[in-house]
């Protein structure tokens, strides 16, 4: 049960489409506290999910510093951020991303593959993460068996499953119904609250943002606008 | 660590059209492969089951095999004189030469030269009907001492100057009307009726395939009165290379060879083949890799997400590769256990190759080896792995951020 702060200094990250230079991180730089949630909101295309990516080890930046806890992102190889990824973060996306010819336990089972671990271990570990989602009964059941909801639910498990410092969303609820949205955002929220997990969420949604503690505004890839959210007091303020 | 075979299988079977295809492709190649090389070991290993070290064949001078040639009778005398020649000595056992010493036909100290009449006459097979030649060969009694591994399995020797004859097993296998008691029209124009009066093995080797009758009767009958070649044995086989010597010499001008040669050089005719159909098996083996190439890509091009989001939590590129790798090689190894056990129903199976030296009808059995399993293997392992690399290095250089995002 480990939970990580992020520190991001004088950010950039430029794309190159042909001539044209698109800026799509511009010197941002932010902290959040290990073990909060924090919500990212902004126009299309404002940089959020390019933040995520950095944060998250997907990408490097072309200046700037990353840390992740006690990481330095910025200085990593391309194949340190493989490992690194493994074992310290924790990725949801809209899409779910399931590996559709495997079930919803080989699924969460995926990244433990990683460890060493015995296999009692893992399947001990995948079928305490699918409680935690309250997906246990549904174990054997393959993707295009699940709705849109319950697949969402065992990325999320698949997310959590080896403990990770930190989780990263990305538009987690945007392809669900608000109902179904809302069991999501509760679930993220307890992952915080009881676990105590670092959660970076980015939405589009108001209602979804409101889950976090801090609402962050993105413009043009630079903090426009930084919110705590009064109806969600910082719980997790002297995690360390 | 790497994904779970599961994973790979499960991933083969949810493309079914492309794998089921590559399959075929694959097993289809695998099992040409192995039936070439199981006629190959089957040829070699009949040819080379043939001949005794210390025997030397004698043909006419730039004659390849014993259909094109002629001995001149003027020649047999210098042939006596050949050094080391051995003279017979009394045989036990189950061999037609023991029966012939048994019997008295055979007699100690007769020098070791066995003067024989190649000729060729249609049979019809017993699979299609269809005529083939044969090989039937005049021989004295003395030739049983030079081909000791001759073995009357069923009936009896021919009687000399009888119209008789003895079928070789394997020519009775693959040849309609040869049994015991039939008679077969054998001459220039299959006007003499010989008598079936007994059935021969020779160890496996290429004599099994012949007819053998009274030489003077074949002589008479296909109005050939010279020898097309003379078999000799020498003492030993240290006297085997003096021997060829003296013959291919002024003194004889005959061409030798070391039996056990020339029955090799025969089996090396069967190599155009081998080269021929070696280079269909590599044609089809490209193709395999380009289906096999086609089925990964395909894999590759539909799994970008999946394949994307595994490098996000963390596989190495490597362990995609090793994944795509292992996904090839179980459907190219399932494939080869195909196409392998499909030709290994065949191996043993008695087949017949019309050689294009004597020809006539060789009979061999298929043969599948454990280096034709291998080869077959090794080919199809080839094929996976040529197949792979380029959408396996595809998916390895596959952009995590943007195979992801939304299609
Ligand atoms: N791989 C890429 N190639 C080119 N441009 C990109 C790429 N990824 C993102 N962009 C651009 O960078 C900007 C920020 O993108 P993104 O972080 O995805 O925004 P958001 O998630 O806020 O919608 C956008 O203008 C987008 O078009
Ligand atoms: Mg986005």
């Amino acid at each position: 049960m480990s939970a990580a702060d992020i520190e991001l200094v004088d950010l950039h990250k430029h794309y190159r489409k042909g001539r044209i230079d698109i800026p799509a991180l511009d010197g941002l730089s932010l902290t959040i506290d290990a073990g909060s949630f924090v919500a990212i909101m902004g126009p299309s295309g404002s940089g959020k999910s390019t933040l995520l990516h950095l944060i998250g080890g997907l990408d490097s930046a072309d200046s700037g510093i990353i840390r992740v806890g006690e990481y330095r992102l910025d200085r990593m190889s391309e194949r340190q951020l493989t490992a690194w990824r493994s074992r310290h973060v924790g990725f949801i996306f809209q899409m779910y991303h399931l590996v559709p010819v495997l079930t919803a336990a080989q699924n969460v089972e995926l990244p433990l593959l990683l460890f060493r671990m015995p296999a009692r271990e893992r399947r001990k570990r995948v079928a305490t993460a699918l409680e935690v989602v309250g997906l246990a009964d549904r174990m054997d059941h393959r993707p295009n068996q699940l709705s849109g909801g319950q697949e969402q639910r065992v990325a999320i498990a698949r997310a959590i499953v080896t403990d990770p410092d930190v989780i990263l969303a990305d538009e987690p609820t945007g392809d669900l119904d608000a109902r179904t949205s809302q069991e999501i955002l509760q679930l993220l929220s307890l992952l915080n609250a009881e676990f105590g997990k670092t959660i970076v969420m980015v939405t589009h949604d108001p209602r979804a943002a409101a889950f976090g503690q801090r609402i962050l505004h993105l413009d043009k890839g630079v903090l426009d606008r930084d919110e705590r959210n009064p109806a969600r007091p910082a719980a997790a303020a002297h995690a360390h | 660590m790497a994904l779970p075979l599961t994973y790979n299988a499960r991933n083969l079977v949810a493309r079914k059209l492309s794998s089921t295809l590559t399959f075929l492709i694959v097993a289809f190649v695998v099992f040409v492969l192995s039936l070439l090389l199981s006629f190959v070991a089957g040829i070699r290993a009949s040819l080379g089951a043939t001949g005794s070290p210390r025997n030397i064949i004698v043909l006419k001078p730039g004659a390849t095999a014993e259909s094109t040639s002629l001995i001149p009778l003027d020649d047999l005398g210098p042939l006596i004189q050949t050094p080391g020649l051995a003279l017979a000595t009394p045989l036990t056992g189950t061999s037609a030469a023991a029966e012939a010493f048994a019997t008295g036909r055979l007699r100690v100290g007769e020098p070791l030269l066995s003067q024989e009449l190649a000729v060729q006459t249609m049979l019809p097979r017993r699979a299609g009907g269809a005529a083939a030649n044969v090989a039937v060969r005049g021989v004295d009694d003395i030739a049983f001492a030079l081909h000791a591994d001759v073995r009357i399995s069923a009936g009896r020797l021919f009687t000399p100057g009888a119209l008789e004859v003895i079928v070789g097993a394997a020519a009775q296998a693959r040849f309609a009307g040869l049994e015991l008691g039939a008679t077969v029209p054998l001459g220039r124009k299959g006007e003499r009726a010989y008598k079936v009066v007994g059935v021969f093995t020779a160890g496996g080797g290429a004599l099994e395939s012949e007819l053998w009758a009274p030489r003077t009767m074949i002589a008479d009958s296909f109005h050939r009165r010279l020898a097309s070649s003379v078999c000799l044995q020498v003492r030993d086989e240290a006297a085997v290379a003096p021997a060829v010597a003296y013959i291919n010499g002024p003194s004889v001008g005959l061409e030798a060879k070391p039996e056990l040669q020339y029955y090799r050089d025969l089996a090396e005719k069967t190599r155009e083949i081998v080269v021929l159909t070696s280079v269909l098996v590599g044609i089809m083996g490209i193709g395999a890799a380009f289906a096999v190439a086609t089925t990964m890509y395909a894999a590759v091009d539909s799994r970008r997400r999946e394949l994307a989001m595994l490098r996000a939590l963390g596989f190495a590129r490597r362990s995609i590769v090793a994944a795509l790798l292992v996904e090839s090689l179980l459907l190219c190894l399932l494939a080869s256990a195909c196409g392998l056990a499909v030709s290994a129903a065949s191996s043993g199976t008695r087949q017949d190759f019309l050689s294009d030296t004597t020809w006539t009808v060789l009979a061999y059995e298929l043969r599948m080896t454990p280096g034709i399993v291998a080869t077959a293997l090794l080919v199809a392992t080839a094929v996976s792995v040529a197949g792979t690399l380029a959408p396996a290095l595809r998916a390895a250089r596959l952009n995590i951020i943007v195979a992801l995002r939304k299609a």
